[in-house]
């Protein structure tokens, strides 16, 4: 009996091309998104975490919503906003790798925010004293924090691409699943378990936890040579 | 760094035992539920289960099929460009954009002369029987398909699970593309979310398998009619739905004179039956096969009296079939996934 595992490696060494397919597809969104989500989040962390402006702890709370935001329900807002009856259908983003890409950046800046700010609240206070006796202006304090704040970007990046990869709900409703065009590792194997072909499901399953695994070192390895 | 390696070696191999021991308990358990024996469920120990009669190795039968109430009907529609398109407030919206020239290529070819004998002699290979049949009064078309060109290269296709499930989209398609230059997008989903997807503007064509859902479609304005046809509906092709159930069949279906009496006689005796409740061509159909005097439909409060043997699943047929197998239920099928589902070995290959 073949198990699920030897179907995973048959399936890797088999090179199908509509395997590659899928995992190009999953690779393009999540790295996209996931760096997105955190360029676009590191600074709005830090921002939070360091600055004391009016109107701060109901932006906290807000952004503190949104992590827990269902993916299925954010796949939905912009399902209907991109369909052909909605109001960007010209637009013709629906069932693409962008929208998908955009969906998931929704999805995942509030907890690339999330993770900086409590991170950097921690540490702001003892930073802007040195920042302050170095005499820095805002922008170089930032940029302080920034560099103290680098073994966090990493696990925040890691969170964002661990959710990212693992998302279902999302990119099943703006992606659509589509051969050859949307469909990537997790709505594959949706498909494959409603086919009830499971063993295909978990070898893809396994392959999906390998690519992840890889991602985790590399970044891990990274983060220990730049942050310490 | 030694030690990181030796982390992930130890994971990987974690999971692999952890994938492995998965599979191996899922298909030894499997028998474990019904009365077939073990031994055919070890398929690497002999080869001779393949030519042995002996107790199948998927416990989930077809009992009854070929009855003319379960006559499953596949129709192509054309959506309508000027159809009254709402958004989610129910505003309306003009000028949606959609593919009409492409999709009324792609219907003019698979209801053509090629299209339809493409359809009709797909399967034989792979399942050692037909999985689809050309209805009589199918409409025949001789209009010549243009060429693709930049505006009208891609088609949005939304279709049912079970054309695409079962492989003859697969088929059919790639000659097409190849032929006319088109390249076409399937999306597949039950029947009731296919046909909510073309009215949303998210789909140039439609492929879909209940009547009364694709009447709704056609009243209420979203179906084009095609110059060369003559109606906006277009029932081309057929298969038959299966009732399928545990091999030993405990209720006795199989002696039923009809269909329909073999429904009675699921909810007389209460034997579990998973019905998918999702809005999808094979739900509509099963809904419309149960005595009206227990007045189950789509909507929940219908059914919340019969929860001890009525399971609405709301999922997709593999799964559903997954469920009946290992819950020894009853359950209706499409036949084309139900050969896929057993050909793939159940639930584990």
């Amino acid at each position: 009996m073949k198990t699920a595992f030897a179907k995973a490696i048959e399936l890797i060494l088999s090179g199908s091309p509509e395997l590659l397919n899928i995992l190009a597809t999953t690779a393009r969104m999540s790295l996209s998104s996931s760096l997105i989500a955190l360029l676009l989040g590191v600074p709005i962390g830090i921002l939070y975490g360091a600055v004391r402006f009016p109107g701060r702890t109901p932006l906290v709370v807000i952004n503190r919503t949104l992590t827990g935001m269902p993916p299925v329900v954010c796949g939905l807002l912009f399902y209907l906003l991109f369909s052909g009856v909605g109001p960007f259908g010209k637009m013709k983003l629906l069932f693409t790798v962008k929208l998908m890409i955009i969906a998931q950046v929704v999805l995942i800046t509030p907890i690339v925010i999330g993770s900086m700010e409590t991170f950097v609240s921690g540490i702001a206070a003892p930073v802007r004293e040195t920042a302050k006796g170095l005499g820095f202006n805002g922008v170089r304090t930032f940029f302080l924090l920034a560099n103290e704040s680098v073994y966090q970007i990493f696990s925040s990046y890691l969170m964002a691409f661990a959710r990212a990869i693992a998302e279902v709900g999302a990119v099943s409703m703006v992606g659509g699943a589509i051969a050859w065009k949307t469909n990537v590792m997790t709505t594959a194997i949706m498909q494959y378990t409603n086919m009830g072909n499971f063993s295909l499901g978990i070898a893809l399953g396994i392959i999906l936890l390998t690519i992840s695994l890889l991602v985790n070192i590399a970044v891990t390895l990274l983060q220990g040579r730049l942050s310490s | 760094m030694k030690r990181v390696l030796s982390v992930v070696l130890a994971t990987v191999l974690a999971l692999s035992l952890a994938a492995c021991s998965n599979a191996q308990t899922q298909a030894t358990t499997t028998p474990a539920t019904t009365a077939a024996p073990t031994t055919t469920a070890a398929p690497e120990t002999t080869k001779a289960p393949e030519t042995e009669p002996a107790a199948p190795k998927v416990d989930l039968q077809i009992l009854y099929e070929q009855d003319n109430s379960m006559i499953n009907t596949y129709t192509l529609m054309c959506v309508n460009p000027d159809a009254p398109f709402v958004d989610a407030d129910g505003k309306e919206v003009k000028d949606v954009a959609l593919n009409t020239i492409g999709a009324e290529a792609l219907i003019n070819f698979l209801l053509s002369e090629e299209g339809e004998k493409l359809a009709a002699g797909y399967g034989y290979e792979e399942y050692g029987e037909y999985l689809f049949y050309l209805l009589d009064d199918a409409p025949v078309s001789r209009a010549e398909i243009p060429a693709a060109t930049e505006e009208t290269k891609q088609i949005r296709l939304s279709t049912t699970t079970s054309v695409k499930d079962s492989g003859l989209l697969g088929y059919i398609i790639p000659i097409f593309e190849e032929k006319y230059g088109y390249s076409i997008e399937v999306y597949s989903a039950g029947t009731g979310k296919s046909i909510a997807n073309a009215k949303m503007g998210n789909a140039d064509l439609i492929l879909v398998h209940a009547k009364s859902q694709e009447e709704d479609f056609v009243s209420a304005g979203f179906a084009k009619k095609l110059d060369n046809m003559e109606k906006e509906r277009m029932s081309f092709m057929y298969n038959f739905f299966v009732l399928c159930g545990p091999f030993l069949d405990p209720v006795g279906v199989k002696e039923c004179a009809t269909v329909k009496d073999a429904f009675k006689k699921i909810a007389d005796e209460k034997a579990v039956f998973i019905s998918r409740g999702d809005g999808s061509g094979t739900h509509t159909k099963e809904l419309s096969l149960w005595p009206e005097e227990l007045g189950i439909k789509a909507e929940p409060e219908s059914f919340a009296k019969y929860t001890d043997w009525y399971t609405s699943a709301n999922a997709g047929m593999g799964v559903c079939l997954t469920m009946a197998e290992e819950m020894g239920g009853y359950i209706l099928s499409d036949k084309a996934t139900y050969l896929t589902f057993r050909a793939n070995g159940g639930i584990m290959q």
